[in-house]
């Protein structure tokens, strides 16, 4: 009976491509759509979701998880194998960040209107022009002194899930706002006059906007005037990476902030594990979901007011 | 039943055929026939403008990407080229989308190699030498290592040269060696100039292969050999399937954790996908007029290096 059935379905099919339609039957186009089918197989199946997505298997992204990690630790400057990394790893933690997000009115908002911090969407001259210790002012002071700029961070591409490339991509814009409003900008040489500064740049540390009342010993001459001091770049990464692993339990900044300090010396270690870490951590725990904030709507709120807001608390004032 | 659909297929079967030009110019391009990039369909026009820009994004981490996505094995492939090659002091190559210059240091390698090796024979047959034609043997080794070969490289592609001339000051090689910016379509050499054409892992980017074959044709001397080394078909089905796992899964991965450029290497594996299998890429040799063309699979198939005759 199953035998007389195949037979008759493979009569049909045999009719259906029948050289009445000069040959061209079903048989030419399933070849077509079966090697379609392949290429689509071998490309992970799916089309891309959104612009610079790039679709990837289950393998794949194992293999570039494996490999971004280890590309990032050999050379920490390839940021775009950290991005590759949060990408890859980051299917737990995103889908939770989301719904976060949407769990949240001003959250919910941003995942509506999907804001994007850019040169073309910020009015620089604007910002720079509101008075000091405002958000804007402070995070354009951020960009100039470190000479960053928010369109050096990397587009999603890994992501499966167009809104979850969103949240991500927006995880990455505000990072530099992270900075700011934990009060740890990553270099502050270029503000100060040369005969001011300590000898030894990586001596000090004191965060910016915290007046130091501690006279100085400044080559040789003591002097009472507050000096924020220069402030170690990969201390300062740390921090902000600690917070953002208790905050968004990212894979990627729990590694982040795992990795970060294997190369510093015992006394920057001893001031992280100190005083730094716990208070980035207390913070993170505290504070509500830094990316529920419209970061865009409030330019001229000022960073302590915005930090008392979220649950940030101020940072402390290290002496090293 | 069966003939019925040969011919159908037969017109499907290239990529550029009548079906899928009809379903192209619903995106409105115009700008030559279609043809592929990868598994894409798009203009010829659009082809070598897209081609251009991978290897521009490519060349600084050519090498690099090669040694890791082959494992290193590519050096192998290359030696092997160049042992068939055989060539004599003398010879006169011509190494087209010749890039990074693998196979022209490895011709100098050779050459400078049988130079010695023939000046060092020449002095052990001859018994009584004066002290005057033992000094000269060595000014001429000295002064011609070469032996007069030379090679040109030319490639189409800017970067790739630059990459290929720092190559070459890094390590030392200056005489005997051009580099000339020219596309293997429309090369613009004399008729009849060179003893040995040779183009690897090249063929595969070109957008009219037969035009290629058919310059390579006149610009080789009667008597010259044409030589390609590309990646080719694997008939074993189970190496096809591991290599094509490896390809497809690894490779991009490389491509973007080492040079941070995914799209090019995507490109790369669907592009020797898309490049006719050993005896399709013989008969069109045999079209452009070589004869005594054969080809040698290296590693069962995964690359091939085919040979042919200007007689």
């Amino acid at each position: 009976m199953l035998r007389g059935a195949a037979v008759r379905a493979a009569l049909l099919r045999a009719v259906r491509g029948a050289p009445g339609r000069a040959g061209l039957g079903r048989a030419v186009p399933r070849a077509e759509e079966e090697e379609e089918e392949e290429e689509e197989r071998q490309r992970g199946g799916r089309v891309p979701l959104y612009p610079g997505h790039i679709p990837t298997t289950p393998l794949q992204k194992a293999l570039l998880a494996a490999g971004s990690a280890c590309a990032a630790l050999w050379d920490p400057y390839r940021h775009d194998m950290v991005a590759v990394l949060g990408e890859t790893t980051g299917c737990l933690a995103l889908p939770k960040l989301r719904d976060r997000m949407r769990n949240d009115p001003e959250g919910y908002r941003i995942l509506q209107e999907r804001p994007r911090i850019r040169l073309s969407t910020l009015d620089m001259a604007r910002l720079g022009g509101l008075p000091d210790g405002t958000l804007g002012r402070e995070y354009i002071r951020f960009l100039e002194d470190n000479k960053v700029s928010p369109d050096t961070r990397m587009p999603a591409k890994f992501v499966d899930d167009e809104e979850l490339a969103y949240v991500i991509q927006r995880y990455r814009e505000v990072h530099d706002l992270m900075h700011t409003l934990l009060g740890m900008p990553t270099n502050m040489l270029g503000e100060l006059p040369r005969s001011v500064l300590p000898t030894d740049p990586s001596d000090g540390f004191w965060p910016i906007g915290i007046p130091d009342p501690r006279p100085r010993e400044v080559h040789g001459e003591v002097s009472s005037i507050p000096v924020p001091a220069p402030l170690s770049s990969v201390i300062c990464e740390v921090v902000v990476k600690w917070f953002e692993a208790v905050q968004t339990g990212l894979p990627m900044c729990v590694l982040g902030a795992a990795f970060g300090p294997v190369r510093l010396n015992a006394r920057k270690l001893q001031v992280l594990a100190t005083e730094l870490l716990p208070w980035a951590v207390r913070s993170g725990r505290n504070a509500s979901c830094v990316l529920n904030v419209y970061y865009e709507q409030r330019w001229e709120q000022s960073v302590e007011s915005l930090r008392e807001e979220i649950g940030i608390f101020p940072p402390p004032a290290v002496c090293v | 039943m069966a003939a019925g659909l040969c011919p159908g297929r037969a017109l499907l079967s290239r990529r550029g055929g009548a079906l899928w030009a009809l379903l192209g110019t619903a995106r409105g391009r115009a700008a030559g026939p279609e043809t592929h990039f990868g598994f894409q369909n798009v203009s010829e026009a659009e082809r070598r403008e897209k081609i251009y820009q991978v290897f521009e994004n490519v060349a600084e981490k050519y090498d690099v990407m090669n040694d890791s996505m082959s494992l290193g094995i590519h050096r192998v492939w290359k030696d092997i080229l160049v042992h068939k090659m055989n060539p004599s002091p003398g010879t006169l190559l011509v190494d087209v989308a010749g890039g990074t210059g693998d196979i022209a240091f490895r011709f100098l390698n050779y050459v400078r190699s049988v130079r010695e090796r023939q000046l060092q024979q020449k002095l052990r047959h001859h018994q009584n030498l004066s002290w005057q034609e033992i000094s000269k043997s060595y000014q001429e080794e000295k002064s011609n290592p070469l032996g007069d070969s030379q090679v040109v490289v030319c490639d189409i592609n800017k970067e790739m040269l630059k990459a290929g001339k720092q190559k070459a000051q890094h390590l030392g090689y200056s005489e005997g060696l051009s580099w000339v910016l020219g596309n293997a379509e429309e090369l613009h050499f004399d008729d009849d100039k060179f003893d040995v054409y040779t183009i690897a892992f090249g063929i595969r980017n070109v957008t009219r292969i037969d035009l290629a074959l058919q310059e390579a044709y006149r610009v080789l001397k009667p008597g010259g050999r044409f030589l390609c080394l590309e990646f080719s078909h694997v008939s074993n089905p189970l190496l096809s399937r591991l290599y094509d796992l490896y390809s497809f899964q690894v490779i991009p991965v490389l491509g973007e954790v080492i040079a941070g450029d995914w799209k090019s290497y995507q490109y790369l594996v669907e592009s020797i996908r898309r490049f006719p299998p050993q005896e399709e890429l013989k008969a069109m040799i045999e079209d452009a007029g070589f004869l005594k063309v054969d080809y040698q699979n290296l590693n069962s198939g995964i690359v091939a290096i085919h040979s042919g005759f200007k007689l």
